[in-house]
């Protein structure tokens, strides 16, 4: 087996304990203690905390050695004390933690953690010189419940600051104060159209338009930047923006992942109704519990359970062979895990396997957690878009409206033609009907021993053995004195498999050969076979037909699968009638003894006989109406009249042809609309929730009950059994710190690059401090008083004075300040995946600005799908303006996703993600020039660019188009020197267009050239717009 | 143009903005790389993947792997049991089915299947060598054969991530990735982590060498059979290179105007990136043009070989052959030219029918042109430098399986619990055999040899101490090994 390599170097640990080493040349090379006073909570327990309670902690207690607790802790290992309060240089864990030990070298080993640098020696050092002291009242656990994330949430005065109008809002005067603790000033706001495209870019993720872009530089009233906020925040293509930001947490893609990869053709549904409910600032608190829960609000709504389909963005696997329960257990841990890092910040997932090693979260409580989510199933429910329902419910009342007369005319003429007509057919029913008479059974016998009972409406129940190839026997007499048919009745049974009629597993059977004799002589084995002209039934299992059954073969017969749990009528016509002078005796043989594994009997039959010479029909007067039709009208009981009623009313030409009326007019009705999403319910048997051992769901543990984890404010439930809807509540009661400090913080890293808390997923022990910690609780006590308005959020920071700085870097803050921690200036970072796409489709006027709707399939380098499992992910190319779509509505194959995404960092979409990585690569600069949708881009920019400024509204072409280039790719003028380098490269580009007039009009593509222009003109534009498309600049928020 | 500042500022903030957080490993080499810079003079320099010195010194430097995805059968292939022979047709004992799960066999009727295979002696080392592969087995005396494999997963998708990323999940960097990541790339022109698919996809698609949270520049880079070899790498129609070269001009003196005012590295990052790209243009298809090989070379890896006629196989297509040996030869010239590592990456071999004829062509395709590649770079003196890899992601049940209720038993299915695989030149000791499995092929008995183990190794041989080398993600130093991993010292020369 393969074992963790560490625990025996760990072991090693305990033995060395109790051996008090002599002061040696070693232990001189210590590294000196502090020199100053020591905490033990402040300084030395994070050390212990982050370094060894892996192995020495609640979990683990290698060689016996409890680092966590005071008492166990001087007590020592099994061999004795590690620490020797006054004398460091003698204790064994200050030894060991600077690698001074010969024999063990380092603690903590290889692979456990980093060694502890030369300060956190000192410190130990000096904790114990200084009589390690540790308080009663410390123990780990309280220490975390110190830890600062998971605080009450307290909104905090507002810091002093020097007077100064730089300050916009309050975010300002806590970014300030800090600045002027460090002496450093602000940056100089941005220019006014930087500022517009930053807002574009960072609001909807779209550039400003030349109009909007004016409008704005036009306005010089007092608050036209607030006015420009407004404008933009209530911009539908917002929902756009930050719904992408969501789908990256919610791992959103549009197939299943795995091997199969199958697509998802209704995910896109919860996309929609992200974009929407942001767009409508549905409050944060709102927007999370109907995703965590929604299919549980009471009462729920479309979009709620809509909302819900979140938990199916799991992967998938439906590869051949996969462990079902396997799978769900992967997802539900996936589903926890997305939990914890969304809405509490927290490696929940760590815990997974083992109590997580930094933060206080045992492995019982992360199964506790799993529980709430351990309920889950899925479903896909029906899910209209309102329009699509409004619509539909129009067409069904037209539909409706029409409908209605045809019902009426049957309803009609049953109260008023039918009686009349049922009398007629009375009178003359007897001499034309076509009656099936039950046959009279006089034994029933097996081959194998298979029980029979007869039953009350004369057919026969099989019970008992149930063995292959049973051969069943049939006496039975009929008062008939002249047979022209026979029938089979198979009849379901709820005492049979599947309901039946058949015996096998399935519910089916094979009748292999049907056969009828008649005895020459009673009780005489003697018999002649009567042969059969045709065979129908009602149904035939396809390469099982009913004909088969009266064939000489014996591999194949009558068989009704799928039609299971269903009577089934077979008829066999003799080719000649059987006649008899006072009644006709039988014996009937149902062979079912074709080369079969399994038994495949049949379990209930019937049989009967007619003597009408017609053609044969499968069903007819029964016995029961023969006889109520021979009862005179006046002496019919009421069962009989209710009988011949009944039956006339199937029957009744008049009554058919309206019904079919009816009926086809009924296949116009509307349908309702076919939309529909991934959705999950809470299942009705809970399962018990165990513990997995080392994370593996093979080897469950314990049982746990359902709860939040501890260090957390506790759960209050509606009923003793928590549920998904009360975590879901939980999260938002108002004593949970976490979620509104993680999503401010999350906010924030989207537009100054990085998180007041940089660890933006993790806001445990190991995350990082809060750089502002005032200003993220200001932040978090803001989105909880404005009832979780996340534009409220957003328009403060976006009209802080913080976020209208200048991006560029300052010679002064270099080395200071390289991370830009300090938020000294702005923060310039290329866009995401989808949003290169988007400026570039915005630019050249190409975009396609509908809103929300089902993905759509982009052009994509050909071949590119083959590199899914046996090619499998066909894409075929959308047409249309769904080519033009933004890059958030791209069809999202998991094993070969969009590559011009995948190029520019967009996630796999595999599990939560919170921060992508920001790359800058060759294969990124191929793709801007190359790919067919960019430089059909660069085509109709160029064709814009000439369109739009045309000669006979300027006298300088080349200086107004680039600005015009430059408006509509950067939102921005050109300096001289841009000007003289792009009107330089143009009068290149169309020098060699006009040495090379086929590579200019190729170049074109498929577009005609303006009467006021040139090929070679319009040719140097487009490589021209190219290099514009292809700027820094344009792929990035300054 | 003060490049050398520039750049220095674009590696720095590189390493700040690509990745959330450090490994202790990027720090050193980002310190390291700095003292790099101020030496070099050459500003394309910086266009490198940063060039990183490891742990301690590597025994190789560049790494090939084949990928036989799917998952070929060990006991048809590398690991003779003459036990399973005589077996053959007899129920498995009862003690192994009760612990084990399948894909697709059932447990009850579950009976063993020998291999008409034979393994005649090959080499110095007398290497017991499959009759499949006779040209392989004129390189056994380089070939260390790991016969004790072992792996956490027995469907596709999740064992193929765990041989190429460590751990039978998504979202984790791919083993080439991480070694570019730790060591950067020699070529100037080329990327430095290229991918040569072959025949139809496989099951884990582009994870098998994604970059997972490291940053894209570090994912592998498909090179295509058809068509242009990198997507992108062609101009668009009517756009010369002359153009191009215009173009990238114009894009340069602008970004140097931008970056005058912003200074921001970033921008700086985006011109050599361009100028990176400007080169590969030229080169990608240097790289594919094969006119400049021999006819002997040619002729020896198979690149013009006949292709089979039938080829109406799972791993079949019908060019299968002379692009599995254009790929051989195509990894070659991309190790001589810089390039890091290389995948060729073929499916399937995933045998559950029909085995007999599909593993024979398979290693049909496999044979000329894997020991042509041995023995090429052996004869330039790079085998020692370069480690080969061959692997699938698990091996194949010594019993049999009939899919689809077939009359007879064709195929085997997956087999997590002991399988093969080899390895040769990068400081690996040839002409030996590690481990084994028991007398049908069912689990190691000896040397067991887990999947981190291998990894662990692979990085050993690239001078990494396997513990140490990691990256922070999500709040855990995150390494290719997971929670495991010994460096298997036998296959170390």
């Amino acid at each position: 087996m393969h074992l963790p390599q560490l625990t025996t170097v760990v072991c090693f640990l305990a033995a060395l304990l109790a051996t008090q080493h002599p002061l040696t040349a070693a232990q001189k090379k210590l590294p000196p203690p502090a020199q100053r006073k020591v905490n033990f909570a402040s300084d030395v327990l994070p050390l212990l905390q982050k370094n060894c309670y892996s192995c020495h902690g609640p979990d683990e207690q290698s060689g016996g050695l409890r680092l966590d607790r005071r008492q166990a802790a001087f007590r020592g290992g099994d061999s004795g004390k590690t620490i020797v309060p006054g004398k460091s240089a003698q204790s064994t864990l200050v030894l060991l933690v600077a690698g001074l030990d010969k024999r063990i070298g380092l603690m903590p080993p290889d692979g456990e953690g980093k060694p502890l640098t030369r300060t956190e020696v000192g410190i130990l050092r000096a904790w114990i010189d200084q009589g390690a002291s540790w308080p009663r009242s410390i123990d780990p656990q309280q220490a975390a419940r110190a830890h600062w994330a998971f605080q009450p949430v307290r909104r905090p005065p507002l810091p002093q600051t020097d007077p100064t109008d730089w300050i916009q809002n309050p975010i300002d005067m806590f970014i300030l104060s800090r600045l002027e603790k460090e002496h450093v000033t602000p940056s100089v706001p941005a220019r006014k159209e930087l500022l517009i495209k930053r807002l574009y870019l960072d609001l909807l993720g779209l550039l400003p338009s030349p109009p909007q872009l004016q409008q704005f530089l036009d306005d010089n009233r007092p608050g036209s930047y607030l006015r420009l906020v407004s404008r933009v925040l209530d911009s539908p293509h917002y929902g756009e923006r930050w719904g992408r930001h969501w789908l990256d947490l919610a791992r959103y893609a549009d197939s299943d992942g795995y091997e199969k990869d199958r697509p998802r053709p209704h995910a896109w549904r919860y996309r929609h109704w992200v974009v929407n409910a942001l767009n409508q600032d549905m409050p944060f608190d709102r927007f999370s519990i109907q995703q965590i829960a929604g299919d549980m609000l009471i009462p729920t709504t479309p979009g709620a359970q809509v909302a819900s389909g979140f938990h199916r963005n799991t992967l998938h696997n439906t590869e051949g062979g996969t462990d079902r329960e396997e799978d769900r257990v992967k997802k539900t841990v996936d589903r926890t895990n997305t939990l914890g890092t969304i809405w509490l910040g927290l490696t929940v997932g760590c815990a997974q396997c083992h109590s997580h090693k930094y933060d206080p979260l045992s492995q019982q409580e992360y199964y506790s957690l799993y529980g709430f989510l351990n309920q889950i199933e899925e479903q896909d429910i029906a899910a209209p878009l309102p329009v699509e329902a409004d619509r539909h419910a129009k067409n069904k009342a037209r539909f409706e409206q029409a409908h209605r007369p045809l019902t009426a005319a049957v309803t009609a003429y049953e109260q008023q033609g039918l009686p009349a007509a049922q009398l007629a057919w009375e009178s003359k029913a007897l001499q034309t009907g076509f009656a099936w008479t039950p046959l009279k059974l006089v034994s029933t016998d097996s081959k194998h021993g298979a029980q029979f009972q007869e039953q009350a409406d004369g057919s026969v129940l099989a019970t008992g053995k149930n063995q292959v190839s049973d051969i069943y026997t049939v006496v039975a007499t009929t008062t008939l004195n002249r047979v022209t048919a026979i029938r089979l009745e198979v009849l379901p049974d709820k005492a049979l498999p599947k309901n039946g009629p058949g015996r096998a597993k399935n519910g089916n059977f094979v009748l292999t050969t049907f056969r009828v004799e008649t005895p020459t002589q009673e009780r005489s084995p003697e018999s002649s076979v009567h042969k059969f002209s045709e065979a129908h039934a009602d149904y035939s299992q396809k390469d099982w037909n009913v004909s088969l059954a009266i064939n000489d073969q014996s591999q194949d017969g009558w068989a009704v699968s799928p039609q299971i749990g269903k009577r089934h009528i077979a008829v066999f016509r003799f080719a000649e009638p059987i006649k008899a002078k006072d009644s006709v005796r039988l014996r009937v043989t149902l062979d079912q003894s074709y080369n079969q594994t399994s038994a495949h009997n049949i379990g209930r039959f019937r049989l009967s006989v007619t003597d009408h010479p017609g053609p044969v029909q499968l069903e007819g007067l029964t016995g029961d109406i023969v006889a109520a039709l021979k009862t005179k009208a006046t002496k019919r009981s009421p069962q009989q009249r209710e009988l011949l009623a009944k039956y006339y009313h199937s029957i009744d030409p008049t009554l058919a042809a309206l019904q079919h009326k009816v009926k086809e007019h009924a296949k116009q009705a509307p349908s309702a609309p076919a939309t529909k999403a991934q959705s999950v319910r809470e299942r009705n048997e809970p399962r018990v929730v165990r513990v997995h051992l080392r994370g593996n769901f093979l080897t469950p543990g314990d049982t746990v009950s359902i709860n939040t984890p501890e260090i957390l404010p506790s759960l209050t439930s509606r009923s003793d059994e928590p549920d998904r809807l009360d975590l879901a509540q939980w999260l938002f009661s108002p004593t949970n710190p976490l979620p509104a400090r993680v999503t401010v913080n999350r906010i924030w890293q989207r537009y100054f690059g990085r998180g007041l808390v940089e660890t933006t997923d993790d806001f445990g022990l190991q995350g990082e401090k809060p750089s502002h910690p005032e200003l993220l609780d200001w932040l978090a006590s803001e989105l909880q008083s404005s009832q979780w308005r996340l534009k409220h959020i957003h328009r403060l920071i976006v009209t802080s004075a913080t976020y209208r700085q200048s991006a560029a870097n300052r010679q002064d803050l270099w080395d200071r300040d390289p991370e830009n921690r300090l938020l000294a200036r702005q923060s310039r970072r290329r866009v995401e995946a989808e949003i290169v796409r988007d400026l570039a489709l915005t630019a050249s006027g190409l975009l396609d600005p509908r809103i929300g709707g089902v993905s759509v399939k982009p052009s994509q380098p050909s071949r590119h799908a083959g590199l899914t499992y046996a090619n499998s992910a066909k894409w075929q190319t959308s047409g249309g303006g769904d080519r033009y779509r933004r890059g958030l509505y791209t069809f999202f194959q998991r094993t070969s996703p969009f590559p011009m995404l995948m190029t520019f960092d967009a996630p796999d979409s595999t599990s939560c993600t919170a921060r992508r990585s920001n790359s800058n690569t060759p294969l990124q600069a191929l793709t801007l020039w190359n790919d067919a949708v960019f430089f059909e881009c660069a085509q109709r920019l160029a064709r814009r660019i000439v369109d739009e400024v045309p000669h006979d509204l300027t006298e300088t072409p080349l200086s107004d188009r680039i600005d015009h280039g430059f408006q509509l790719c950067l939102s921005r003028y050109p300096t001289a020197v841009e000007k003289s380098a792009v009107a330089n490269l143009f009068n290149q580009q169309r020098d060699l267009c006009r040495e090379n007039p086929t590579a200019a009009r190729t170049l074109l593509g498929p577009t005609t050239v303006p009467s006021d222009t040139t090929t070679e003109e319009l040719a140097g534009w487009v490589l021209v717009a190219r290099t514009l498309l292809n700027l820094d600049e344009f792929i990035t928020k300054e | 143009m003060p490049f050398t500042a520039v750049s220095r500022d674009a590696r720095r903030e590189f390493f700040t903005t690509s990745a959330a957080g450090l490994g202790g490993l990027a720090l050193t080499s980002m310190l390291a790389d700095d003292r790099l810079l101020c030496a070099e003079a050459d500003a394309t320099q910086t266009s490198r993947l940063n060039i990183k010195p490891p742990h301690f010194a590597p025994r190789a430097k560049r790494c090939i792997l084949i990928f036989l995805a799917g998952a070929p059968s060990h006991v048809d292939l590398y690991d003779p049991k003459p036990v399973l022979q005589q077996r053959h047709g007899q129920q498995l004992p009862k003690s192994l089915t009760d612990t084990v799960r399948f894909a697709f066999i059932k447990k009850d009727g579950a009976i063993l299947m020998g291999s008409p295979r034979k393994f005649p002696q090959r080499g110095e080392s007398a290497m017991p060598w499959c009759d499949l592969m006779p040209q392989l087995g004129s390189c056994v005396d380089d070939i260390a054969l790991i016969r004790s494999m072992h792996t956490d997963a027995f469907n596709h998708h999740p064992a193929q991530l765990m041989m190429t990323t460590g751990v039978p999940r998504f979202g984790r960097p791919s083993l080439g990735s991480w070694l570019t990541y730790g060591l950067g790339s020699d070529s100037r022109n080329l990327p430095g982590y290229v991918v040569l698919p072959v025949g139809r996809g496989s099951s884990g698609g582009v994870s098998n060498w994604t970059s997972g949270f490291l940053p894209s520049s570090y994912e592998g880079v498909v090179f295509r059979s058809e068509g242009e070899p990198v997507l992108n790498l062609n101009n668009p129609p009517g756009v010369s290179r002359k153009m191009q070269e215009l173009g990238l001009g114009g894009i340069t003196t602008l970004n140097q105007e931008r970056f005058q005012l912003l200074r921001d590295p970033e921008i700086a990052s985006r011109i050599s990136s361009y100028e990176l790209a400007f080169r590969m243009q030229a080169a990608a298809p240097q790289l594919i043009d094969l006119s400049r090989e021999s006819q002997e070379t040619l002729d020896a890896y198979g690149v013009t070989r006949p292709e089979p006629k039938n080829h109406n196989f799972r791993g079949g297509g019908p060019h299968v052959y002379r692009q599995f040996a254009t790929n051989c030869l195509l990894a070659r010239r991309l190790v001589e030219q810089g390039t890091r590592c290389v995948t060729i990456m073929h499916a399937s071999w995933d045998h559950h029918s029909n085995l007999t004829d599909e593993i024979s062509y398979n290693a049909g395709m496999l044979d000329q042109p894997a020991a042509a590649l041995l023995h090429d770079l052996k004869q330039r003196g790079m085998l020692d430098e370069t480690l080969v890899v061959c692997a699938g992601e698990f091996g194949r049940t010594p019993l049999a399986e009939n899919r689809g209720g077939a009359k007879q038993n064709t195929g085997r299915d997956h087999h997590p619990f002991g399988f093969s695989l080899w390895l040769a030149g990068g400081g690996i000791k040839g002409g030996q055999i590690i481990g084994a499995t028991d007398d049908i092929g069912w689990a190691p008995v000896t040397d067991a040899v887990h999947v981190n183990d291998l990894h662990a190794t692979i990085m050993h041989l690239f001078g990494f101490d396997h513990l140490k080398f990691t990256h922070r993600f999500r709040g855990l130093d995150v390494r290719l090994t997971d929670q495991g991993g010994h460096v298997v010292d036998k296959l170390l020369a």
